[in-house]
């Protein structure tokens, strides 16, 4: 047991060196800044005036609304699509594994080189999509210059990109289901839809609610995305500004630090209370 | 039986429709790469180019030092991957089979730290680093990721599912800690390990705000943040910056086609854990 001791915590000591100077030192550092204001070199107390000024900044209001929006829209309807899709894979398709290395492909490649890609096809004026849509004579809307559809294109790919992950993790929990449970839903003569709402949803309810809160907190990041499709802008006139690029905005371009980390730290909070969230639900899940 | 059959059809339909809008935009993209910038413009779109315009790849290679950018990022995502599944070992051996005073509360440390997202600290990090001055250097680039608690913790399932009965054996054949470790815990979970390599290195070579943060000299660019410089250069060449986007893409992309049962399977395993 002693000699045990010594032993750990020198097991343990680069891990623990690593966490302690850039895990928890900045986020007390976050802490610590959002009560300061001046530049980065020079930096004094100032009390709660960067929250003052925080919740007086329109465009902070304006991030946060974005960000909110994108995070109710984008996650449901790319959590609809994927069990959508992943009941299929599961119940109705022989290559399996063919499909769910089609759809996880999204996830390792690069944002940045994908959000190119997709700027190019929804460019107003040569753009693939558009190009489609004009063929079956539906409305062309104008996805990358025009303000008021900067939130629009950013949901599409956001929902583009999320379908991968959710995918793979719910034929994970489909394989878990105990197929007894179909075997003997057969016996009684139970139709496809009986089987997936009363045997499959129910059983995927744990694994629904760890998406949807991985989705959201996702979701409340989201950053690269729009970099990406805005070409390092965030839309037109800052029409589709995100949380995270607000407060790089303040912290790199504007000079006020102080500023950037109050919004850190509300963009912090917002992303606990929804882990609070997810854990009761959890545990009600549970106890059921 | 007709009905059963008119499902899996529907099925398939589906299916097809949203494996083709998944798996587009990257044939479009390395099609397009291949383009003439007049067939990148042209409407009705193009989508297979007349002639393979080879000529662009040597165009991005002039216009932008996407070399270097391969050399930074082959180099931090490999240093931070080693060393990070290095540190993450020796961790989750000392918390699985370690006794000692004191590891409930490191646990309970690392399990919440495990809920901060990385955008609330890149900032902090970011300051940190600059006054060390490491901006524009591989040591600043790697810091702050040469530990993962999210690798550590993910090991940890793994070495807590090989007996401790093995452990305890070992010890009284009068191994060290240190033999276990690499004679017996790195060959009886070399998959694991070789998956949380995997995927460590797919993180890194896209790895993106950070790079940004702390990088601003053109040769010490990581891909990705070379990538976004260059598309913003590059204007309207739109046939280049595809074509950079295939070069960027590509060897991940080859990689996870090789190992994507892994991949795949180290990522389930992950996060319904978490």
């Amino acid at each position: 047991m002693k000699t045990n001791q010594k032993k750990a915590w020198l097991f343990l000591a680069p891990t623990i060196i690593f966490v302690t100077f850039f895990s928890i030192y900045p986020i007390l550092r976050a802490f610590v800044m959002s009560f300061q204001s001046g530049s980065l070199i020079n930096l004094s107390w100032s009390g709660l005036s960067n929250y003052q000024y925080l919740f007086k900044d329109p465009e902070f209001w304006l991030a946060i609304k974005n960000t909110a929006l994108y995070a109710l829209i984008s996650v449901p309807i790319g959590l609809a699509i994927s069990i959508l899709l992943a009941w299929i894979i599961f119940s109705k398709v022989k290559h399996k594994s063919f499909f769910e290395t089609t759809f996880f492909m999204p996830y390792v490649t690069s944002t940045i080189a994908i959000g190119i890609v997709f700027r190019y096809i929804f460019n107003g004026d040569y753009g693939l999509l558009n190009f489609v849509l004009r063929c079956l004579h539906l409305p062309a809307p104008i996805w990358i210059d025009d303000p008021s559809m900067s939130l629009t294109t950013i949901i599409i790919f956001g929902i583009w990109t999320s379908l991968a992950f959710n995918i793979v993790i719910l034929m994970g929990a489909l394989r878990n289901i105990d197929p007894n449970f179909y075997t003997v839903a057969d016996m009684y003569g139970a139709s496809g839809a009986e089987k997936f709402w009363r045997i499959t949803m129910p059983e995927l309810i744990p694994t629904l609610a760890f998406l949807l809160t991985m989705n959201i907190i996702g979701a409340f990041k989201v950053y690269t995305s729009v970099y990406a499709l805005f070409n390092g802008q965030a839309g037109v006139g800052n029409s589709g500004t995100t949380a995270v690029f607000y407060i790089y905005n303040k912290f790199q371009i504007v000079g006020t630090p102080g500023v950037a980390m109050a919004a850190t730290v509300v963009l912090f909070l917002i992303i606990l209370f929804i882990t609070f969230l997810q854990r009761k639900m959890m545990k009600k899940i549970g106890e059921n | 039986m007709k009905r059963i059959r008119w499902g899996v059809v529907l099925g398939y339909i589906i299916l097809v429709i949203f494996a083709i809008i998944t798996v587009f935009p990257f044939i479009y993209m390395i099609l397009g790469g291949l383009m003439s910038f007049q067939e990148t413009t042209s409407i009705p779109p193009t989508i297979i180019p007349k002639h393979f315009e080879w000529g662009n790849y040597a165009k991005v290679f002039a216009q932008a030092p996407f070399a270097r950018y391969f050399f930074n990022t082959f180099v931090t995502a490999s240093i931070t991957t080693i060393v990070s599944l290095f540190n993450s070992l020796l961790g989750a051996f000392a918390m699985v089979n370690l006794q000692f005073k004191g590891k409930r509360f490191i646990q309970i440390i690392l399990l919440s730290l495990l809920m901060v997202p990385g955008e609330v600290i890149i900032f902090t990090n970011y300051n940190t680093i600059a006054r060390m001055g490491l901006l524009n250097t591989y040591i600043g680039l790697v810091l702050p990721f040469l530990t993962s608690i999210f690798y550590m913790y993910y090991l940890q399932s793994y070495f807590g599912s090989i007996s401790s009965t093995i452990y305890k054996a070992a010890m009284i054949d009068g191994a060290s800690d240190w033999e276990y470790i690499w004679k017996i815990l790195v060959p009886m979970s070399k998959g694991g390990l070789f998956t949380v390599g995997l995927l460590s290195f797919i993180s890194g070579w896209n790895s993106f705000l950070w790079p940004l943060l702390v990088t601003n000299e053109d040769s010490m660019r990581l891909l990705n943040n070379g990538l976004s410089a260059f598309a913003s250069d590059a204007g309207s060449e739109t046939q280049l910056q595809l074509a950079a986007a295939t070069l960027t893409v590509l060897p991940i992309l080859i990689l996870y086609l090789i190992f994507r049962k892994q991949i795949i399977r180290g990522v389930v395993r992950n996060d319904l854990k978490g």
